[in-house]
């Protein structure tokens, strides 16, 4: 039987404070998005996709992730939307004008794995702005907006439920996981998600 | 005749945004995704521009046909975080902590030096605009030249044209990435002085001293 997880490989392998996690390193297997195929994805809970993925090789395989989020799976993805490669994506929108204010994160609904994590520890790091994010990918109607970005609160990070039990988590910026060294709030990130992908059901 | 520049294109949404910036994309003649470069016709490329952040194992798996390619008396142009060492012959390249944060010190020094300050490629950029974060370091092979040296050690931008019958630009600098994700003021600046001067490189045709037209 597969682990509950299913790591997508970006242009590297993973490495880094999130991928040494033994909560991480336990239940997921690792591949590369060229080898992807329907028995890897059997029995798994959730899909991750790191924002350094090959677009182009996840629109060859969009079937494949299709079925698992109709299915009931679940999927996060990280990154600008290039290739729509599922039906509930579209092109990313970025900021045109980015001062700080239109970099500031404001959260929009309670989701557990923000729980604890101050809004100000998202918008910066070291006190700079824009590492979250610099834009959003625009949700499909009926998402759940989780944090916005900038003055009109663009949703940078949303939730879709669809009607089988399948669950699309978006972060439209850097890896989610990217601040699970933080010295900050915002490393509870990454052990919360990890908590909520491996409570999802199986495709 | 104009320099025929293919792109090499990982498939990322960073890649995708860079190629296809319309201030970019006139410079392209082909571009080409990387699991699609082995065994590909080049024949009418006279550079290939290899993208920063490539998958280093689809770009191993290319190396024969970029090796051909440099044998023509051909310029390849490796920008970061590839591990272009695993994929092009004389590289000599050492990891080094990545200075994230450099610039949050007030008056703080990048550590970067101009080396070669005649070469022609300074007549379109400045080292502001390579003057980011670094991602390791090249010792690069006797008789290269060195366009930017960082004052600890090593060199973060050289071309080599005594390795092979053509011509290797190595940079460990990713400008593609923090380009195409709308992060870094530098990277695009230093996208949009590199290329114009990329694009204005001789041919091998209208280059005496190159194999391919020593045949002709």
């Amino acid at each position: 039987m597969n682990p509950p997880l299913l790591f997508i490989q970006g242009v590297a392998p993973a490495n880094g404070p999130f991928a040494q996690l033994p909560r991480l390193k336990d239940n997921a297997r690792f591949v590369r998005v060229y080898d992807l195929d329907a028995p890897l994805l059997q029995d798994v809970r959730a899909v991750l996709i790191p924002a350094h993925t090959d677009q182009r090789a996840l629109r060859a395989k969009r079937e494949l992730l299709q079925a698992h989020l109709d299915q009931g799976g679940t999927l996060l993805l990280n990154g600008h939307i290039a290739y729509p490669f599922l039906n509930e994506l579209t092109h990313f929108v970025p900021l045109i004008e980015r001062r700080m204010d239109d970099l500031r994160i404001r959260r929009l609904a309670p989701h557990p794995i923000f729980d604890g994590v101050d809004e100000a520890d998202l918008s910066f790091r070291r006190g700079v702005a824009g590492f979250y994010g610099r834009g959003h990918n625009p949700p499909p109607p009926g998402a759940r907006p989780l944090n916005g970005i900038g003055t009109q609160a663009a949703p940078i990070d949303w939730l879709y439920e669809n009607a089988q039990g399948g669950r699309l988590l978006m972060h439209s910026g850097n890896d989610l996981w990217m601040h699970a060294a933080d010295p900050t709030s915002a490393r509870r990130i990454a052990p919360q998600l990890l908590e909520w992908l491996l409570a999802g059901e199986p495709a | 005749m104009k320099t025929r520049i293919a792109a090499i294109d990982g498939g990322t949404y960073y890649h995708q945004a860079t190629l296809h910036d319309p201030l970019l994309r006139e410079y392209f003649q082909q571009i080409i995704y990387a699991p699609e470069l082995p065994g590909s016709s080049l024949e009418e490329v006279d550079v290939l521009f290899v993208a920063s952040r490539q998958d280093p194992q689809l770009m191993i798996e290319a190396a024969p046909t970029i090796r051909a390619f440099l044998d023509a008396g051909k310029t390849v142009v490796a920008l970061g975080e590839s591990e272009s060492e695993r994929w092009l012959p004389g590289i000599e390249w050492h990891p080094r902590e990545v200075n994230f944060w450099w610039w949050l010190t007030p008056g703080a020094d990048s550590r970067l030096r101009i080396g070669d300050k005649t070469h022609p490629l300074w007549n379109h950029l400045s080292l502001a605009d390579a003057t980011w974060h670094q991602h390791g370091y090249f010792n690069p092979p006797p008789g290269a030249r060195r366009l930017i040296d960082h004052a600890d050690g090593g060199c973060i931008l050289y071309e080599d044209t005594h390795s092979t019958a053509g011509r290797m630009i190595l940079t460990t600098l990713d400008p593609c990435y923090h380009h195409g994700s709308y992060f870094m003021p530098s990277a695009s600046r230093f996208l949009y002085g590199f290329l114009p001067w990329l694009a204005q490189q001789e041919t091998p045709a209208e280059n005496p001293r190159r194999p391919d037209t020593a045949r002709t």
